[in-house]
This record gives C-alpha cells, sequence and structure tokens, in this order.
C-alpha cells in the first residue's frame, strides 16, 4: 500500500505543488467572489490547508521514513522533520484564527441579522 | 552637539529656533504697545467686530461643527472624493480583492523591472 | 547566571507570563490586578531600554532559543543554525523601544480607562499577548518564528478590535481587518515556505548569507512586501486601518500604531538585510515611494472631511506611514552606491527611522487624546463636541503638542523628521517633498479642525459637568508627552545615538550575517 503510494507520489512529480497552486487560487478566487460569510471563512480554511500541504510536501524525500529515531531505528532517507514542526505550528494557529472568526461572524449575524457580506457596511469612507 | 541636527545640506538648532521665537514675540509685544490706549471703553469702539452683524449673546448655538469646516475645499475636489469614497465602499470582499491586485501587481512589477 | 544575557528572552517571555497570571491577579480585585498590570508593563520597559543600551557600541545581541548555551548559534559542527535565535541590533532596539514605551504608556491610560468596563482578564492578557508578539517581531532572527508573532499580535488584536462586542461597528472592523489579515498571514507563509524549500533554512541571517537573486526570490520579496505593507497600511491596502484604529479601546490604539511599527521593522528588515540584491537601487525602491506617496496624499485627503475623532486619526496614521515608506524607498534606491547613499540615502533612512520614533510617540499620544475625550463627553463625534478646553486644561495642552508635531510646525520633532525626509527625496525628485508638504499642510489643516472643534468655541450645555480625566489617563499621556518634548529638544542626541545606528545596522547586512554564522 505505502509503496503504491511512494510510487503514484514519484511517477506525478511536480503535480502535486500544481495542486496546492490550485487550491490556493481557488480558495483567493472564493474569497473574493462569495458573498456569504461562512463561505469567505471555509476560504480561508482552504487556503490554509493549501498551504500546510505546501509545507509538507516541502518535507517530502523519495521512501523517507519518519523523522523518530526511537520508533523507527536507523533509516537511510527521513522525510525533513522542520516542515513538520512548521505545519504543526501553522495548524494551531489556523484553528485559532477559524475560531475566531467563526465567532466574529455569530456576532455579526446577531447584530444585523445578515450573513451577507455586502450588508455589513457601516464603516465606510 | 545634543541640541543640533544635520542633514548634509543644511542644520537645525532647536534653540536657535526659540532664540528667533522670543526675539519676534518681543518685536511683536513691541508693535501692540504702540496700539492706542486711549479709546473709548463701554462705547460702540468696545464692541466686537462681527462682520458688522450684531453679536449675539449665547454663542453656543451658532459654532460652526466639524463637518461643515473646509466645506469649500470639499466641494471642490468633490469628483476624487467620490472616487474616494466609492473606492472605500466598506465591504470586505473589496478589500480582500485590493489586497490580492496589490501583491499581484507588485510581483510583477518586480519581476519585470529587475535588472 | 548573568540575568543581562537573557535580556532577549525576557523581552517575550515577561509579557507571556503576565498573560498567564492575568486571570490570577485580576480575581484579587482592582487594585491587585492594576499594580500587576503596571509593574509588568514597566519591565518590559525596563527591558526594552537595557536591550536598547546594550546596542549602543553596534552590538548585536543573539540568544539561541532551547540550546545548551545561549551563544550557540551552530550546534555540533553545523554551518547552519538549526533552533530558534533572536537578533537585536540597533534597528531592532530602536523598534523595542518605541513598542516597550508605547505599551507602558496605554497600559497606564487604560488602567483608569477601562476601569468603567467589565471583561478586564480578557483585556489585560490580550494586551500583553499583543505587546509579546509586537516586541517579538522585532526582536525574532527567524523568518518563520516572525510569522508566529505575527499572528501572535494578529489574534490579539483582532480580540481586542472587537473588544466592545455589543457595538456592531467595533464586530464588523475586527471581521474585516482579520479577512485580510488571515489571507496576509497564509500568503507570507507560502513565502517562508519557498525560500525553505530552497535553501533548507528560515533562519534570516542564513538565508541572506545563501541569497542567490532568480525569479523565485523576485516572487517571494514581492509578497513579503504585499504582505507588510499591509500590516503597517499603505495606501491600496490600508482599509483595515481607519475601521481597526476606531472602534479599538484608546489604550489599545496607541500599542495597535506601535504594532504597524514593528511589521514596517520587518518590512525594512526584509528588504535592506534579506534581499538587498533585489531590493537595492531599483524597482522596489520606487514600489516604495510610490507606495509612500500615494498613503501620504490619499490618507491626509481622506483625514480631512472625517468628522468622527477616532477615524480622522486612522487615515492620518496611513499618511504618516507613508512619510517613512518614502523615507526607505529612498534609503533604497541609494542602496550599493557609496557616494548616492553618502549623498542622501542615509539622511533619508536617519530621517525615516526618527519619524518611526516620532510617529510612535506622538500619535499614540493623539489617539490617547481622543480616548481621553471619549471618556469625558462620551462621544466621538466632532460635530457633538465643543469648547472643552476649560474643561479639561491638561488634555488640550498635550494634544497641542501631539498635534503641533505630526503636522510638522517647528521646533517640534515631527518637523525634524520630516525636514530630514524633504532634504534628502528632493535630491531624487522634487515632486516627492512637494507631495509631503502638501500632505503636512493638510494634515496642519485637519488638526486645526479636531482642536477648534473639540477644544474652542463656546461652551455646550451638554459638557458643562464635564471634568478632566483620572490621573492615571494623564499619567499614560504625560509619559508620550514627554518624550515627544525630549525629543524635540535633544535631536542630536538621539540621531547620533539611535537612528544613525540603526541605519548603519540596517547597511550593515555583513554584520547581520556574521552575528549569527560567526564570520564564516
Amino acid at each position: 500500500m505505502t509503496d503504491s503510494i511512494v510510487r503514484t507520489l514519484d511517477s506525478v512529480g511536480n503535480a502535486s505543488y500544481f495542486v496546492v497552486a490550485l487550491l490556493a487560487v481557488m480558495a483567493l478566487f472564493a474569497v473574493v467572489t462569495q458573498k456569504n460569510m461562512i463561505k469567505i471563512c471555509i476560504s480561508i480554511a482552504i487556503l490554509g490547508s493549501s498551504v500546510n500541504l505546501f509545507l509538507v510536501l516541502l518535507g517530502y524525500r523519495h521512501g523517507g521514513e519518519i523523522p523518530i529515531y526511537f520508533l523507527k531505528g536507523a533509516a537511510e532517507t527521513m522525510v525533513l522533520p522542520t516542515p513538520q514542526c512548521l505545519t504543526l505550528t501553522a495548524i494551531v494557529i489556523a484553528l485559532a484564527t477559524t475560531a475566531l472568526m467563526l465567532s466574529l461572524i455569530i456576532l455579526l449575524h446577531k447584530h444585523y441579522g445578515t450573513l451577507d457580506i455586502d450588508e455589513i457596511r457601516r464603516l465606510r469612507g | 552637539m545634543w541640541t543640533q541636527l544635520d542633514s548634509g545640506f543644511g542644520y537645525w538648532n532647536v534653540f536657535v529656533w526659540l532664540l528667533f521665537f522670543v526675539a519676534l514675540s518681543c518685536f511683536a509685544v513691541w508693535i501692540r504697545s504702540l496700539g492706542r490706549t486711549d479709546y473709548k471703553r463701554n462705547t460702540d469702539q468696545d464692541e466686537i467686530y462681527w462682520s458688522g452683524n450684531e453679536v449675539p449673546d449665547d454663542g453656543a448655538e451658532i459654532s460652526v461643527p466639524a463637518s461643515s469646516s473646509y466645506w469649500g475645499f470639499r466641494v471642490a475636489m468633490e469628483p476624487l472624493y467620490a472616487l474616494l469614497n466609492r473606492f472605500h465602499s466598506g465591504s470586505a470582499s473589496d478589500y480582500a480583492g485590493y489586497f490580492i491586485v496589490t501583491t499581484a501587481l507588485a510581483g510583477l512589477l518586480i519581476l519585470l523591472g529587475g535588472e | 547566571m548573568n540575568l543581562s544575557d537573557h535580556l532577549p528572552a525576557f523581552l517575550v517571555m515577561i509579557p507571556l507570563l503576565g498573560a498567564f497570571l492575568t486571570p490570577l491577579a485580576a480575581s484579587f480585585g482592582k487594585t491587585v490586578r492594576s499594580v500587576f498590570f503596571v509593574l509588568f508593563m514597566s519591565l518590559i520597559l525596563l527591558t526594552g531600554i537595557s536591550i536598547c543600551a546594550s546596542t549602543f557600541g553596534g552590538n548585536i545581541l543573539v540568544y539561541v532559543m532551547g540550546a545548551e548555551n545561549f551563544s550557540l548559534t551552530l550546534p555540533s559542527g553545523m554551518s547552519y543554525p538549526v533552533r530558534i535565535l533572536f537578533e537585536i541590533d540597533a534597528a531592532g532596539a530602536l523598534m523595542i523601544l518605541c513598542v516597550a514605551i508605547a505599551a507602558f504608556a496605554g497600559a497606564l491610560f487604560s488602567v483608569a480607562y477601562m476601569d468603567r468596563f467589565s471583561g478586564w482578564k480578557r483585556f489585560m492578557a490580550l494586551y500583553f499577548l499583543l505587546s509579546a508578539g509586537a516586541l517579538g517581531m522585532c526582536a525574532t532572527g527567524d523568518l518563520f518564528n516572525f510569522f508566529v508573532f505575527v499572528e501572535v499580535s494578529s489574534i490579539a488584536s483582532f480580540g481586542l478590535v472587537a473588544f466592545w462586542r455589543d457595538k456592531p461597528e467595533a464586530i464588523e472592523a475586527g471581521f474585516k481587518y482579520m479577512l485580510v489579515s488571515q489571507i496576509a498571514a497564509m500568503l507570507l507563509l507560502i513565502a517562508i515556505g519557498t525560500l525553505y524549500g530552497k535553501y533548507n533554512a528560515v533562519n534570516m541571517g542564513a538565508l541572506s548569507s545563501m541569497m542567490r537573486y532568480g525569479t523565485l526570490e523576485r516572487i517571494v520579496l514581492a509578497i513579503l512586501i504585499s504582505v507588510l505593507a499591509f500590516k503597517c497600511g499603505a495606501f491600496p491596502i490600508h482599509t483595515w486601518m481607519p475601521d481597526a484604529y476606531a472602534e479599538t479601546p484608546s489604550g489599545v490604539t496607541c500599542l495597535l500604531v506601535t504594532v504597524s511599527q514593528a511589521s514596517f521593522y520587518g518590512l525594512i528588515r526584509v528588504c535592506f538585510s534579506l534581499f538587498p540584491g533585489i531590493a537595492g537601487g531599483g524597482m522596489v525602491a520606487w514600489i516604495l515611494i510610490v507606495l509612500g506617496c500615494m498613503s501620504m496624499f490619499f490618507g491626509v485627503l481622506m483625514a480631512v472631511v472625517q468628522h468622527e475623532i477616532k477615524r480622522l486619526m486612522g487615515y492620518h496614521s496611513i499618511s504618516q506611514v507613508g512619510y517613512m515608506l518614502l523615507a526607505m524607498g529612498v534609503g533604497l534606491l541609494a542602496l550599493g552606491n557609496g557616494e548616492k547613499m553618502a549623498e542622501y540615502g542615509l539622511t533619508a533612512m536617519k530621517g525615516g527611522l526618527f519619524h518611526v520614533m516620532n510617529y510612535s510617540f506622538y500619535k499614540a499620544l493623539l489617539f490617547l487624546c481622543a480616548g481621553a475625550l471619549y471618556y469625558a463627553t462620551g462621544t466621538r463625534d466632532l460635530d457633538k463636541m465643543g469648547g472643552l478646553a476649560r474643561n479639561m486644561p491638561w488634555t488640550a495642552g498635550m494634544f497641542v503638542i501631539a498635534a503641533s508635531a505630526i503636522s510638522g510646525l517647528p521646533p517640534f520633532n515631527g518637523f525634524m523628521s520630516k525636514w530630514m525626509i524633504y532634504e534628502s527625496s528632493f535630491a531624487v525628485h522634487p515632486i516627492l517633498p512637494a507631495v509631503a508638504m502638501i500632505t503636512s499642510v493638510l494634515t496642519l489643516a485637519s488638526f486645526a479642525k479636531v482642536f477648534q472643534a473639540a477644544f474652542l468655541g463656546p461652551a455646550k450645555a451638554d459638557f458643562v459637568a464635564v471634568r478632566e480625566v483620572p490621573a492615571f489617563m494623564l499619567a499614560g499621556m504625560a509619559v508620550l508627552t514627554v518624550m515627544t518634548l525630549l525629543l524635540t529638544l535633544f535631536p542630536g542626541w538621539f540621531t547620533g545615538n539611535l537612528f544613525e545606528k540603526a541605519a548603519e545596522a540596517l547597511l550593515n547586512q555583513r554584520g547581520y550575517i556574521d552575528a549569527v554564522l560567526g564570520g564564516m
């Protein structure tokens, strides 16, 4: 199973970066075009996921093992540990911001009675 | 040299400025002292000149509110302000769009503008 | 153990500790929590001043987190640092000083200002986190760590912008800021990840020593510039700024001003230390100059017509950031050309850094004055105010000082930094100082309006009972007033010891790298 995944990943080469770019562009497009705030929040989460995917991909090495010595023992190649640490940090931050954003949306809905982002514009000019 | 600042083209010293300020203030006070002191108190000569109008007793209601100041400036610049107000539309998706466009533009300029 | 070796760690440790102790301290009543708040903030201030003092001789403080020895940048024969490390040179120390002083003043002010409201625990904890984020941004020598501190300060500021959650406008401002800020943060992470993917390092010194200037680096630089310009409020992407500044409690706005300055520090650090080869001399410098001119002009144009006091000041923040961007753009334009640098580049950078410090103090003071007016009258609308100078003489006096300083009236400090920027940008093109001067005139015009509307004129019937604000609020404002006056009276000392050193530290890329890699 794992081998087949590894083979597949090798055969696609840099295509996985293409997926990251596609996800990011989709998310950015959705943030600008969507009017429902919940959907905008989902787009931000997708953007965050694409970034996390990107970081994990950066650390991938062909046939690499997990970089934990006492679990796996000596290994020829290991995937890079640093991007995984970065990803963990980024996931925690994304969790916090998504939760905060959703709670702000709840409050906005309470105050304005709508989820349409174009109707929430008392601050302008 | 604690108080002096050099720009390479000239210098600035706070205390020189303050010295001039004091000297000019003395001059202004001297000019004021040349004014007439023999005007008649409690007559029309004592009245405030208010563009020839009656001076109202209670001024509280006739102050100019802040949103009326620079009315002329605002009217003269009306087209520009219409544009700017449209720009600050208040819609968060517009703002996100500005950010993305600015990033793209900056990237394009830096890519094309390199030596 | 020598305590002074660990100053950079204390810088972030004290506010984080404060944030976690807050629930405990706040449950012992009003006196204890106020003492706790001010005590921790003065500890931060003390640390900031000591750090600034220890970088005086051109030292670069390097502090490695989690190593056997705090100065061990390259453990066990590695050629690049693997641990998170703090690297503070004169430029970083200057920003730390600005943040620490403004945070202290804002805390003093908030002790009295927030007394009427509930939610003290949340407020204090977020305030500590916001200062931790801002100080960390100025101290860190690691790009990913920079991202983490940006996010710490951002999340804390979202919470503080939306602090009064019964006000729809506050929530709206918080949401708008958050939305664009999150996109920016994700792009920042993509940029940092890209650099990591290419160079296997996130340490700024190490990256800087390996940097080759290709297409990828240009894209990364563009993203970094755009994100950090957004955070410090440059023109087309400034829209969060007036909203957020207007709706935040005033003591926090005072700190938010310096947080945006921390982002500005990130911007110049990236341009001068990380990408000098791309940023120097060409397109990037012009991008900063154009952004600066647009921010100055359109920011002040929008400010002139506002009649809501804090929103007006928020637009002024944009125009003030424009001055710094212009100055740093001119500095970048001269980068790599010794003759131009000696002729006008260094003056521009000194002027820009001078303006950073001036701006942090007088702008923070203006926001505190606006907060005092709101505290006393209960309104932020200038149309409703009037004749308050009789009731609030101290606030009026300090407002005059701050307003004259921001409008660039001699002999105040704002005049001097602007003068240095005029003189140096004139050497690039005469139109740049022309835009800057028009901006200055309009700034004066709009602050004359604020002063006339709020403090002068006949007393209004509604505000007969208005009294001067409590002593703690005045003390917070007085700290910033004293700093403004010191900068006014001794510009030579500050320029020689702080701004010139900071400008030289920014230009000394080799020194920045060697402090980490040990002169390899």
